[in-house]
């Protein structure tokens, strides 16, 4: 019994052993290139394979980059950037997340314990802001610079937080408003259109409390106006959300906002539904994966949209991605998508931290949108931004 | 003989604490900033709730049967306790008091159901784990709950009695650590010093018996499944203290850990044998595993895996254990 006792421990030891040395060789083969300074982000394609002699220069810099995800798709884009950026800088980062996003207590667990090895910065996406408070607090007493990336810390008043690297949602947004303005099929219905025939662009969003998609909802709402305007100046009128109504007398171009009443999945296609079923309807934009889930529903998985379809001819655009959206854009179904960037996420994640690191002064960084459509959804610039 | 078997149980009784120092030095030695204060108030941290269950758990071992229920017990009275407390604004002695409740209401509903109605405990309590997941999402209307933290004007009390306050000079001073230790020695005077400790441990080893003998077992098992639902009440307080937001839903998975500290320490599955002081051990055990495997820059999966290598490990010692033990008694 002794000897299993022995046997075991020393296993235990072993394997800890070991799994820490290849771990330790791993991390620290990215050299320490003198200035560590540089955060700016211009070419990303240069990785400097010079590996740099050991100058015997001080310690690497360790980040560590607590996500709010660690397998998703999307998380590992983000993780490519952040490991790009610890090339890049010379710096030794950890990058983990709990198994799942209602994890809270692994979460909290692996930020306590990378707080505990006194880090010269850190990145985090915080699953619950009130859960990281008091760590957050120790943070700002010992002044350790917490970066915010993709939601970043909402709500942080401890002021630990220095800067954060997110969507702009407002921006990304309008870039399917300003799509819907090159296209020749909504343009041609805004020049035709008059008050006696109105034509309706539609908004399709699942709610209107989250940060995200109200943000995405005034930057399409905002733009698209603007561009309305352009052609029908004084007739375009905003209606179906209270929170962006702006109403006009005998509109020509009505854009419509049409928020769920649930994010359910079924309550999405009846909003859908219901904007499909309005007179004039020209074009829809999809705030989420999930109304684009939802619309996709209410037009027999997007098939409706096709050649023949009831609804060929509709300009719909969507945004972020998921199989089934990406079907539609592939098969040209959607006009396109927008998608966040989470490689860039990643990536300004890290140069952030390492500015605070070296107690630069930071600020908030717009990490940027893309549109995908059928002809580049393939590239493989594009592919890993847009996850399944 | 019966001087072979004390000398043997004295050497398994110094097994589990030996490896949790040995455990504790290794890391210390080969992990990042493994021996800190911030590092020990973390494995601490993250043992609170663990402890408490296995606590409670540890009865019901003890007298050969299994609660699969304590970890989703443990959040349904947490997730109730934030409820009333922000949601209709219950003082938040009202609200612990309830957080208690809930998990000796679930405990009680165990015990009926296996004493009384004769269910299997596996059965029974995996049917109680489901009921208070389903509980806690039902009335928070899968509604993340909030405990208060530290600064707020209302509640602002319910960290630093329960995790940690300014003490003794130190900061960060590890309260919870207190309650870990009061509610331990607690414990193990049930266990070990009082009627129902020593009936416990009767029914464990052969409930027949100990009914033949006059014990009304019955009665019995539903006070150790009602006091191991009291227990999860408590650790539902101190997951609470440790993580702040409750998420409807979890839990599952929680009772593991727990039932997995309390075989690291050395009780037998099949009931009648084991001890507290073996509980603690074995939590605190998997705790510094997981933290000092963290410290080395491995991630949860690795502590996952090697938690699993332990557990394993320890009940190969159980079977080896009870080997022995047959020996001496047909020797």
């Amino acid at each position: 019994m002794k000897k299993l006792t022995a046997l075991l421990l020393a296993l235990v030891m072993t394997f800890g052993m070991v799994a820490c040395g290849s771990k330790t060789n791993e991390t620290t083969t990215t050299p320490s290139t003198g200035d560590t300074s540089n955060t700016d982000t211009t070419d990303t394609g240069d990785t400097g394979d010079t590996p740099t002699e050991d100058t015997g220069s001080g310690e690497t810099l360790y980040i560590p980059v607590m996500a709010k995800g660690f397998q998703h798709a999307y998380w590992q884009a983000v993780k490519q950037g952040a490991d790009q950026a610890a090339e890049e800088l010379g710096v030794e980062i950890y990058f983990a997340g709990p198994a799942s996003e209602t994890n809270i207590d692994e979460q909290v667990n692996m930020v306590k314990t990378e707080l505990a090895k006194n880090p010269k910065a850190m990145a985090l996406a915080a699953l619950s802001t009130d859960s990281v408070t008091e760590i957050l607090a120790e943070c700002a007493e010992k002044n350790i610079p917490v970066i915010g990336f993709d939601s970043g810390v909402p709500g942080d008043t401890t002021g630990a937080v220095k800067a954060t690297a997110a969507t702009d949602n407002e921006a990304a947004a309008a870039i399917a408003a300003e799509k819907f303005g090159e296209n020749e099929t909504v343009v041609a219905a805004m020049q035709n259109a008059t008050s006696d025939a109105p034509i309706v662009i539609g908004c399709l969003s699942q709610d209107a409390v989250s940060a995200s998609v109200t943000g995405r909802t005034t930057g399409f709402v905002n733009k698209m106006a603007e561009i309305a305007e352009t052609y029908q100046p004084g007739k375009v009128s905003i209606e179906g959300h209270t929170t962006w109504e702006k109403k006009v007398e005998n509109p020509a171009i009505i854009i419509r906002v049409e928020v769920s009443a649930t994010t359910e999945a079924t309550s999405l296609q009846t909003s859908a539904s219901a904007l499909l079923g309005m007179e004039g309807i020209t074009a829809i934009f999809c705030s989420n994966e999930g109304a684009v889930t939802g619309f996709l529903a209410a037009t027999s998985d997007g098939s409706d949209l096709g050649e023949g379809g009831k609804y060929e001819g509709l300009v719909v655009a969507g945004f972020d991605a998921g199989s089934a959206q990406k079907n539609a854009v592939r098969n040209g179904w959607f006009i396109g998508s927008v998608t966040q960037d989470p490689v860039q996420i990643g990536y300004q994640a890290v140069a952030l931290a390492v500015a605070a690191a070296n107690g630069e002064e930071v600020a908030d960084v717009d990490t940027g949108a893309k549109w995908y459509d059928a002809t580049n959804i393939d590239d493989p610039d594009m592919a890993t931004l847009v996850y399944d | 003989m019966d001087k072979l078997g004390t000398k043997k149980l004295d050497m398994q009784k110094l097994l589990a604490p030996a490896a949790l120092v040995i455990l504790y030095i290794f890391f210390s030695i080969i992990g990042n900033n493994f021996l800190t204060f911030d590092t020990l108030k973390n494995i601490l941290e993250s043992s609170y709730y663990i402890g408490f269950m296995a606590f409670g758990v540890t009865f019901v071992i003890i007298a050969g049967g299994i609660d699969l229920s304590i970890g989703t017990v443990m959040m349904a009275s947490a997730l109730l306790g934030a409820y009333t407390f922000k949601q209709h604004d219950w003082p938040l002695v009202a609200s612990l008091i309830l957080t208690v409740g809930v998990g000796t209401v679930f405990g009680l509903l165990n015990g009926g159901l296996i004493a009384k109605l004769k269910l299997p405990p596996f059965i029974a309590t995996l049917g109680t784990m489901m009921m208070a997941q389903g509980a806690g999402s039902i009335i928070t209307n899968v509604q993340s709950q909030t405990w208060p933290t530290a600064t707020e004007p209302v509640g602002g009390w319910f960290k630093p009695v329960f995790i940690r306050s300014e003490l003794l000079g130190a900061k960060n001073f590890p309260v919870g650590a207190i309650w870990l230790i009061a509610f331990f020695i607690i414990a193990a005077l049930i266990l070990h010093k009082t009627k129902f400790g020593r009936y416990n441990y009767a029914i464990g080893s052969n409930e027949e018996a100990a009914r033949l003998s006059g014990i009304n077992t019955d009665n019995w098992k539903v006070g150790i499944y009602t006091l191991c639902g009291a227990f999860c009440g408590m650790a539902g307080i101190f997951y609470a203290a440790a993580y702040t937001t409750i998420t409807p839903g979890t839990g599952n998975g929680q009772e593991l850990n727990a039932i997995a500290g309390v075989v690291i320490g050395g009780t037998s599955m099949s009931g009648g044998a084991g001890s507290m002081v073996g509980t603690i051990i074995g939590v605190f055990i998997m705790s510094v595993l997981k933290n000092g495997l963290s410290a080395c820059g491995l991630q949860n999966h690795w502590q996952t895996f090697f938690t699993g290598v332990v557990v394993i490990g320890a009940v190969l010692l159980d079977i080896q254990r009870t080997k022995a033990a047959n020996r001496v008694k047909k020797g």
